[in-house]
């Protein structure tokens, strides 16, 4: 990974030499009252990004988005993040190159290789994979955004509504990746969670103290993940459909499977592969120009271990409706997540379910300032949590008002 | 206020004087309804001395759009394509007339394009590919596109022309419907001897151009 980061880096600043580059950034500051149950990001049970400890102002969003056209078909693009949670990190969350040639044809085509994301959401259209909707993330979407990234070669073949003079238009896709193989350590042994944190190349994220990690079935495995690590040498892939309706309705379902050997283990870092597939269903409705309906469906499976030790199925969705009045943008979402335990080892209990509510308004002062205000409630339960001595269920709320910078 | 009406009377006066000499041109469509956006154009059956200045002419791209829809331009005219859109387009032709293709940044404007030859340019965009738009290149000062009404007026010298239309809505869209027609102090109706496609608007807005 560190070595496409640097090919990355290499051509991008000797294509800036020679051709022009479009540098995107913005800034987002947060004054947070978090709730007394400590985050996920510090090894804790709660489900949101932040907790009391970090009441105050926070570095929210730090995100530097380029492009670089390299000529006519090539270009590189690139997001890089800051983040002060949990600790103060600088990264790549996207590096990758694209061929988009131009072609008479009325049938368009373009490939991405380098790591990226499957363009599973519709929640997540603003720079760096930002949602322009809720600050927070739909339980789905926070989880594409800390496990799943395509490290690989994409091919997406398009057929454009307008060039036929037709209403549809619609896109193939098809990829294939390594890497990716620890995604659903986080569904099993944290569920589903609520945050717009996503992980950078190379990153780890850490889970609560979780009991059962502490016996013989499961010594070798770390009391965090690196999401985006190859272990098993297998290629993954996955592909999806794309269909628009005058861009009123858009209809995106992909099937992904990392093609994980449950069996194969990277002893030195503590990750197994994951045997992860999902189905993912989203769908965007523009009621009126101003008004829209968001919803996203998924449903999928993940086992580690030679004899599928860990076995479970996850399931998620949410309905989000957003409106817009001037410069006003108010959205509101609720979500619904689960993850059932499909395997024999009673003492590695994953089941966990939850559902949680988020609403925002957003201010557009200027096109380069934003304000925001957002509140969000969520319950949930897990059956870890009565070993760590903790009530298996939780109720939380975060409150958050936003500034957000962009140029 | 002496003055103003003055200046108000010498408007009125001059508004009377150009009616005088704009014909009206009607374009209907099959069913003798006004076709509107129809490019129409005269081309003088006498050679016109050798017209005014190169004029130049804006293409924009703004709110993922070409703006206008449909440029209208003398053969021999600059065409600029400034991006008032904070993300990049890359505009491209492959038509006969004029096979090009820009990157286009708002921070960095390109050079005007120079289109020499008659026909119909169709723009595309490859990033977004919903943007569709159209120059087309005639070989005369009159032209202009139909109203809601089908109608247009030009402002022509009477005589012999050729009476030249062109719609989107075309199955081929390099086609173009004549006809001879005189020009006396008389307005003058076509109707369109093929059918029109009516044309997909897709409406789209800044989340959009995440594919």
């Amino acid at each position: 990974m560190n070595n496409l980061i640097r090919l990355v880096t290499f051509f991008c600043l000797t294509a800036a030499i020679n051709s022009y580059a479009q540098v995107k950034g913005l800034i987002q500051v947060s004054a947070v009252k978090g709730d007394s149950q400590p985050s996920w990001q510090e090894g804790g049970l709660g489900l949101y990004r932040y907790d009391s400890n970090n009441d105050g102002i926070v570095l929210s969003q730090g995100v530097l988005d380029f492009s670089i056209d390299l000529n006519s078909a090539w270009s590189a693009h690139g997001v890089v993040n800051v983040y002060q949670d949990p600790q103060l990190t600088l990264g790549f969350s996207q590096a990758y190159f694209q061929y988009k040639p131009l072609s008479s044809s009325k049938y368009k085509w373009h490939i991405r290789a380098g790591g990226f994301y499957p363009l599973l959401s519709l929640e997540n259209p603003d720079k760096g994979w930002l949602s322009p909707y809720n600050y927070t993330n739909s339980a789905i979407n926070s989880w594409v955004g800390e496990e799943i990234r395509t490290l690989g070669v994409e091919a997406t073949i398009k057929r454009p509504g307008r060039r036929f003079n037709s209403a549809h238009s619609f896109s193939f896709v098809g990829a294939t990746f390594k890497g990716n193989d620890p995604a659903g350590t986080l569904l099993a042994w944290r569920g589903f969670a609520m945050h717009d944190r996503q992980t950078t190349f190379n990153e780890s994220i850490a889970f609560a103290p979780v009991t059962s990690l502490n016996t013989p079935q499961l010594q070798f495995q770390a009391n965090q993940v690196l999401p985006f690590e190859e272990v098993d040498g297998r290629f993954g892939y996955y592909a999806g459909v794309h269909w628009d309706y005058l861009k009123k309705s858009q209809f995106r379902f992909y099937y992904y499977d990392n093609n994980g050997d449950p069996a194969a283990l990277n002893k030195s870092t503590g990750q197994y592969a994951w045997d992860t597939r999902f189905s993912s269903a989203a769908w965007l409705y523009k009621f009126t120009a101003n008004t829209r309906f968001i919803t996203q469906m998924m449903s999928g499976s993940t086992a580690m271990g030679t004899k599928r030790g860990v076995n479970n199925r996850f399931y998620s969705h949410f309905v989000l409706v957003s409106h817009k009045m001037a410069k006003h943008r108010i959205s509101i979402r609720y979500d619904y997540f689960e993850v059932t335990d499909h395997d024999d080892w009673l003492f590695d209990p994953n089941a966990s379910e939850g559902e949680g509510i988020t609403a925002t308004l957003r201010y557009q002062l200027t096109p380069q300032w934003q304000l925001g205000i957002e509140g969000s409630a969520l319950h949930s339960q897990a059956d870890n949590r009565a070993a760590i001595n903790s009530p298996k269920n939780i109720s939380q709320q975060q409150i958050s008002l936003n500034v957000q910078w962009r140029y | 206020m002496i003055s103003k009406m003055k200046i108000l009377f010498a408007m009125v006066l001059l508004c009377i004087v150009l009616e005088n000499n704009a014909a009206v041109i009607t374009i209907n469509d099959q069913s003798q309804q006004g076709q509107a956006n129809a490019v129409v154009w005269l081309t003088p059956n006498t050679r016109l001395d050798a017209t005014s200045d190169e004029q130049t002419f804006t293409m924009a791209q703004k709110d993922r759009q070409f703006t206008p829809h449909i440029l209208v331009v003398e053969q021999n005219s600059q065409v600029e394509f400034p991006n008032a859109d904070s993300i990049m387009h890359h505009v491209y032709s492959f038509s006969k007339s004029k096979s090009f293709e820009l990157k286009l940044y708002r921070e960095q404007p390109q050079a005007p394009i120079t289109f020499d030859k008659t026909g119909v340019v169709e723009l595309g965009c490859n990033i977004h590919d919903w943007m569709l738009g159209y120059i087309v290149v005639v070989d005369s000062p009159f032209y202009g596109i139909t109203n809601d009404q089908g109608q247009l007026s030009l402002d022509v010298p009477q005589g012999d022309y050729t009476l030249n239309v062109w719609h989107e809505g075309f199955s081929d869209i390099s086609s173009t419907e004549s006809q001879a027609l005189v020009i006396a102090n008389n307005d003058v109706s076509y109707q369109l001897k093929q059918k029109v496609t009516p044309r997909i608007a897709i409406a789209v807005d800044e989340f959009d151009e995440y594919e």
